[in-house]
């Protein structure tokens, strides 16, 4: 008897639970999804170009959680911007090595005459040297912004990349002032020497001197280095304006400016880190007696007459050069 | 070499004169965006912080 009543129970137990699979079946066929006719991201986007909400801060600009400008710019950056300054700065190297190896530096062809010519004041010298300290601090600082997180990040861990990232930001924010300073003074102390002129197209007709052995006439600067000072002044300008959009957050302009801002300054700025490995090159490596300009102020007067040949002509009319008619220093026998 | 090193005391006067100064007249975000109802908080040492 008693194994007869077990037998029922587990008959009924095993009706039961047939009875609840068999009940479930319809519950999840039925089963609905309630937010799948609620709106999409994407028709969020379509619709009203961006997705915002409310927020409880005052500043209601924080309530824009994408917008689609938002996300070309991070492209940009990520991608875009690290190929254009790879391509430009690497590609700028390249050339100046291979330009050195095949054409060596650019000697002084009459050797030194013993006589020397002011080239720059001390004061030019230190708004020189003053923007040329800062540009390169901004530009080994901006380059981290862009390129460290790939590149040094792996090399130097994340503690170390935080700490050197942070006073690299500080560096770069507070020395574009001194540098802007620098910038306006350089628009100042040289635009009357840098407008261009006939010469200056004679002067790039004859490979300036530095393809080739020639030694084509020139004023106080010649078409390169004018070229290098507008670079300076357009490219330094665009740069701090830009800079300072940035640095001063929704003073001139929204995110969308922000982010345009923001693709000007990198541009410009890799592109005018090249331009100046160019011009440092020049300067130091690639020609022979041009460092002095910058260094102590003076140049040899031979060197001046081979590569700024009018302007040492001009200096002698207003006696500030020694006159060609001067003998030249013999060494003591 | 007397002008180069004019022009970095130079440029390191005017630098820590301008930080100086916008600490000085600039609020922290953390300050600035806290009212009655919200008290955002202090992000610490860190590359939005106050440093």
């Amino acid at each position: 008897m008693a194994s007869f009543a077990r037998l029922i129970r587990v008959a009924l137990g095993a009706c039961a639970f047939l009875l609840v699979i068999a009940a479930s079946a319809p519950c999840n066929a039925q089963q609905v999804n309630p937010t799948a006719s609620s709106v999409k991201e994407q028709q969020l986007l379509q619709e009203l170009n961006r997705i915002q909400g409310r927020v409880s801060i005052p500043d209601q600009r924080s309530g824009v959680l994408e917008q689609p400008a938002g996300r070309d710019w991070r492209e940009f950056r990520n991608v875009t911007l690290r190929w254009i300054g790879g391509i430009a700065i690497l590609g700028m190297l390249a050339v100046l090595v291979i330009f050195y190896l095949t054409r060596g530096m650019v000697r002084l062809e009459s050797g030194r005459s013993g006589r020397t010519i002011v080239r720059f004041t001390a004061f030019e010298r230190f708004v020189h040297w003053m923007t040329a300290t800062c540009f390169i601090v901004l530009a080994i600082s901006g380059l981290n912004i862009t390129f460290g997180r790939p590149l040094l990040l792996p090399l130097i861990g994340f503690e170390a990349f935080s700490e050197w990232s942070q006073w690299a930001k500080y560096a770069h924010n507070y020395l574009s002032f001194p540098f802007t300073i620098g910038v306006v003074l350089i628009f100042l102390m040289w635009i009357a020497g840098n407008i261009p002129n006939k010469v200056d197209v004679e002067w790039l007709k004859r490979g300036g001197g530095i393809v080739g052995h020639d030694h084509p006439p020139a004023y106080r600067f010649n078409a390169g280095q004018k070229a290098i000072y507008w670079i300076v002044v357009l490219g330094g300008g665009a740069v701090a304006v830009t800079g300072y959009e940035l640095m001063f957050p929704f003073y001139l302009s929204g995110i969308e400016g922000m982010q345009l801002a923001q693709v000007v300054h990198s541009i410009v700025a890799v592109l005018f880190i090249a331009a100046m490995l160019a011009h440092i090159y020049i300067g130091t490596l690639g020609m022979e007696g041009a460092f002095e300009a910058m260094g102590t102020g003076e140049v040899d007067l031979n060197w001046a007459r081979e590569h700024h040949s009018l302007w040492v002509e001009e200096e002698q009319a207003k006696g500030h050069a020694p006159s060609a008619s001067v003998p030249r220093a013999t060494p003591a026998e | 070499m007397k002008a180069f090193l004019a022009a970095l005391l130079f440029a390191a006067i005017v630098a820590i004169g301008v930080s100086l100064l916008l600490n000085a007249i600039q609020t922290p975000s953390y300050v600035a965006f806290t009212t009655e109802g919200v008290r955002v908080g202090d992000p610490g040492h860190n590359l939005v912080g106050p440093g």
